[in-house]
């Protein structure tokens, strides 16, 4: 017997009316991978305090679930909501340490085949975005790993959109700088 | 924007636009993560279990008061309303079936009530 996929919206009208914990465990159980893969790399890569941020803002996405009006699609809010719970904690932690070999030199090898030449290449912009600041880094993740327009990255960071292109723009100089090694006419 | 910068851009954004890929295919595994969560959500507020009893309790009493406050009261209404309904007066054995059909269906209710809890 086949079932019907119970869609978000149904999940939380769930969730909301009748207080059912299994509902909203579905939503999280769907979810958690986008939310918690975004939190790490907000945060540099640090598993343990993504996933911490994950699980605040899960909770927080709970007892706020009676306000999410259905404008946006439920991913949408609940990275607007892992993104400002960043920003909280990322105020008291203040400066984000940066890993030792952050400041290293690019492990590019343009000569390299062409697979490791690619896996090379993620490894340096992974490294490349921790220079980034908290905003220009939001925006390119919102962006191209969340694959969200810039109007849907704009909502989730709550800034206009003029302002999420010129995060963007800003990021890619300090990319570009930082991995000239890569560049075609280097 | 001169040439080259078209070139860096394009290669940037590549690179950018394939790191996004892994990015989206790369599922994190839930390890526990969504039962932690689940484990972690206030509890939702209930009413204690003495009230209902309590209230039917006091209902109960608060019945009883008036009716011995009122002794006279009661039966006039009821014996008035019933032979407004039926259009005859009650005898005993009337008023005797109307309160066991009463207090069956109060007993029902109450069962059910009780069930749904």
């Amino acid at each position: 017997m086949s079932s019907t996929p119970v869609s978000d919206a149904q999940l939380i009208a769930r969730a909301v009316v009748h207080d059912d914990r299994h509902a909203f465990g579905e939503l999280v159980r769907r979810h958690q991978s986008a939310v918690r893969s975004t939190l790490r790399r907000l945060t540099g890569g640090n598993i343990a305090q993504a996933d911490d941020l994950a699980q605040e803002t899960f909770l927080l996405a709970y007892r706020n679930l009676k306000s999410f009006r259905q404008e946006a699609k439920f991913s949408t809010w609940l990275y607007r909501i892992a993104y400002n719970v960043f920003l909280a904690d990322a105020r008291k932690i203040k400066d984000l340490p940066l890993p030792d070999d952050a400041e290293g030199e690019p492990v590019a090898d343009a000569t390299a085949p062409s697979l490791s030449r690619q896996a090379a290449l993620s490894v340096d912009l992974e490294r490349a975005m921790l220079v980034l600041s908290e905003p220009e880094r939001a925006a390119i993740v919102q962006c191209y790993h969340n694959d969200l327009s810039h109007e849907e990255a704009a909502q989730v960071l709550g800034c206009p959109v003029g302002t999420v292109k010129t995060h963007i723009l800003r990021a890619k100089q300090k990319l570009k700088a930082r991995l000239s090694a890569w560049s075609p006419q280097a | 924007m001169n040439t080259q910068d078209v070139d860096t851009a394009d290669w940037l954004d590549a690179a950018l636009e394939e790191a996004g890929r892994e990015h989206r295919a790369a599922y994190v595994a839930d390890d526990g993560f969504t039962a932690r969560v689940v484990s972690r959500l206030p509890a939702a507020p209930t009413l204690p279990a003495w009230r209902r009893p309590v209230i039917v309790l006091l209902w109960l009493l608060a019945g009883a008061g008036a009716f011995v406050a009122l002794p006279g009261a009661f039966d006039d209404a009821f014996r008035s309303s019933v032979a407004l309904l039926v259009g005859r007066p009650l005898g005993l054995t009337d008023i005797a079936l109307l309160l066991a059909l009463f207090g069956g269906a109060a007993w029902t209710s109450l069962v059910y009530a009780a069930r749904a809890d």
